[in-house]
């Protein structure tokens, strides 16, 4: 069953659409001015990329949710930016419960940039580099990370161990105290702190990603008449990950959620084949 | 997808991981004859563990109402329409599907998700009667104005349905109790187990954007001690203990005697196919029928024995160990009207009559020159 689908995607999938990007070399600093559309203008044009709902594992969505999206990429010798742009009726945060986040990730091979590994996720010795833009961190990175109270504003609580409204005599807990009480904090869960846009996540395979301490990359999105632009800024090289080369060929992979669908996690849309890309010296 | 073999529906079935019973398996008896709702075993669990951030709307032990009530909202019901009706001949196996062989192809477990409204009504259909009461109605037994109070606590199944759906594996099962519990530095808050436990006992923190749920009291049983919920119960409803799978069942050990030995405590929703190992002693006046759906086939049989409790001494003297002490009864025995509980080593933790000692005293008190009153 599973061959017979991965055959008849292939032919759906052609291998034309995937057309190399050519990341053409412009001047400028793109770790500070990637959204300038002037320098986008110089890129070349959109490549329109084929998306299917991830088929492989549960949990799967039922339905491909976003089934293109166009991308193009440019860079300043330092810096490399993906530019991409993909149709979703809504808007989707993820503050609530039961709400999840519209995103786009872009996924590099590590080892080899011209032999990828499997593209899901990649495999054992032979890791990925990801990169994960979310709506909900730039709210936060924007807003400030929302207080349960902000976020339900007719909630109550009397009080959080430790931390009292009426202090009185005591000596107020110092704020590792206080989140000793609460698990994804006290346990450094990279999830339960407040997100500056993109996340840097390597993984060796379906179920291993791991969020990496590096903040080096960026990210920001941009929806209108539903349409997102999101764009993801990264360093070319990164000593412990992904390294680009000038006027090399290498492979990118994309996925992308919506929120509004409930996609999270393996719930999401995204490409079956990588898809490269040249790195152009000018 | 391996074969794995369930003793409450007696037969095998299929699950995600290898059968891989833990050397010990955490497991409370309640008796649903006894529980009024008082909520304290409810409080005792939340000021514990849930009231952090983030953890403000969660009881990872609830008491809801049964027929009307539920936390959070119609969490039984639809999971039961989700499934769609089965067949359970009794004295047969359950030959139905559980919530792992329903799964669709897109899903692990079959499952609703819930809406975060859902979670926000924890007393609702508290204390609704099944029927009406009308103006000029009088008690007459047998009567069909029922309802029963069904507290709960995450059920650490041997099947986690939660386990099987966590696509990152950062749930795991411990091996030295069987205690179920989310890794909270792996969880990436997908929600997956959210969604797929059917009893609906993880439950996400908006404030750690992490999922959570009950762990068992661990590191009081860790230590030898029942958890918070069992040992702040007023009513001694609940006995907590190490359960074993009726092959290797021991007459001496609480929980055993309750579930395998006289059959009196029963899983809840065990057609669902998770092992769970929370179990429940049927109130005797509610629906047969209800009942039934809830704790499958055995009810009849449960409510007979425990209508005939006054003649099993053995029986009566564990219901009142129950709640005589906070530490874990390993074993067990009754003689002479006294029920004595031991610890894994073999040593007396407390022994209890079973039946409470009269006392007289005279009304006037020569002693003291005083009246006693009988004061209510």
């Amino acid at each position: 069953m599973k061959l017979n689908l991965f055959v008849s995607l292939l032919t759906l999938v052609s291998f034309e659409c995937n057309a190399d990007i050519d990341v053409k070399k412009i001047a400028g600093d793109l770790s500070k001015d990637y959204k300038n559309e002037t320098l986008w203008k110089m890129a070349s044009p959109d490549q329109v990329i084929n998306l299917m709902g991830q088929p492989m594992v549960a949990p799967k969505p039922k339905n491909t949710e976003t089934s293109l999206i166009h991308v193009t990429a440019v860079h300043d010798g330092k810096w490399i930016v993906f530019r991409m742009k993909w149709k979703d009726s809504e808007v989707s945060e993820s503050e609530k419960l039961a709400t999840f986040s519209d995103a786009v990730a872009l996924q590099f091979p590590i080892k080899n940039n011209e032999v990828p590994p499997p593209i899901m996720m990649g495999g054992k010795d032979d890791p990925v580099h990801l990169f994960h833009w979310k709506y909900q961190y730039q709210v936060d990175a924007k807003k400030g990370k929302k207080t349960i109270d902000q976020i339900y504003p007719n909630m109550t609580a009397d009080m959080y161990p430790m931390d009292f409204k009426q202090k009185g005599n005591f000596k107020e807990a110092s704020k590792d105290q206080k989140e000793s009480f609460v698990g994804g904090t006290a346990a450094g869960n990279p999830q339960s702190f407040s997100k500056s846009g993109v996340d840097e996540i390597f993984a060796e395979g379906f179920g291993s990603s791991a969020v990496s301490d590096s903040h080096l990359a960026q990210g920001y999105g941009e929806w209108h008449n539903g349409e997102w632009t999101a764009y993801i800024a990264r360093p070319l090289t990164y000593e412990n990950g992904s390294k680009l080369l000038i006027g090399k060929k290498s492979h990118v992979a994309f996925a992308v959620w919506q929120g509004g669908k409930k996609e999270i996690g393996a719930i999401k849309s995204l490409t079956m084949m990588w898809t490269p890309f040249n790195i152009l010296e000018k | 997808m391996a074969k794995v073999k369930n003793w409450q529906i007696n037969r095998e079935m299929d699950y995600p991981y290898d059968e891989n019973r833990p050397k010990k398996q955490w497991a409370i008896v309640f008796d649903l004859n006894k529980c009024i709702a008082c909520q304290t075993c409810t409080l005792a669990c939340k000021t514990t563990w849930t009231s952090g951030k983030g953890q403000e709307y969660m009881f990872w032990n609830n008491v809801e109402t049964k027929p009307y009530g539920s936390y959070p909202l119609a969490w039984d019901v639809k999971v039961l329409e989700r499934l769609g009706h089965q067949e359970w001949e009794k004295k047969k196996p359950y030959y139905g599907k559980t919530i792992f062989e329903a799964a669709e192809n897109h899903e692990r477990v079959a499952h609703f998700a819930p809406e975060d409204q859902d979670w926000m009504y924890p007393n609702h259909g508290e204390d609704d009667c099944a029927g009406q009461v009308n103006k000029g109605d009088y008690i007459s037994l047998q009567h069909d104005k029922w309802f029963f109070y069904l507290p709960r606590t995450c059920a650490h199944c041997t099947y986690p349905a939660c386990l099987a759906a966590c696509p990152r594996k950062a749930i795991y099962k411990r091996q030295e109790d069987g205690v179920v519990l989310i890794d909270q530095s792996r969880c990436k808050g997908y929600g997956e187990c959210v969604k797929a436990c059917p009893y609906k006992k993880s439950m996400y923190n908006a404030h750690t954007r992490i999922s959570e749920k009950c762990i068992g009291c661990y590191p009081f049983v860790e230590q030898g001690y029942q958890p918070r919920c069992v040992t702040n119960c007023i009513g001694k409803i609940r006995i907590m203990g190490f359960i074993n799978p009726p092959w290797k069942s021991r007459g001496s050990n609480p929980v055993d005697y309750l579930v395998h030995k006289t059959g009196l405590a029963l899983p809840y929703y065990p057609q669902l196919g998770l092992e769970p190992n929370i179990y429940y002693i049927p109130p005797i006046h509610a629906d047969r029928e209800y009942l039934t759906q809830m704790f499958g086939p055995n009810v009849d049989s449960a409510i007979e024995t425990y209508r005939k409790l006054k003649d099993d001494p053995i029986a009566q003297g564990l219901l009142v160990l129950m709640g005589s002490t906070d530490r874990i009864i390993y074993d067990f025995n009754v003689k002479n009207g006294f029920a004595y509980a031991y610890d894994e080593k073999g040593d007396e933790i407390i022994n209890v009559p079973v039946t409470e000692q009269m006392y007289s005293r005279p009304a006037f008190d020569e002693k003291y020159g005083t009246s006693r009153n009988n004061t209510p």
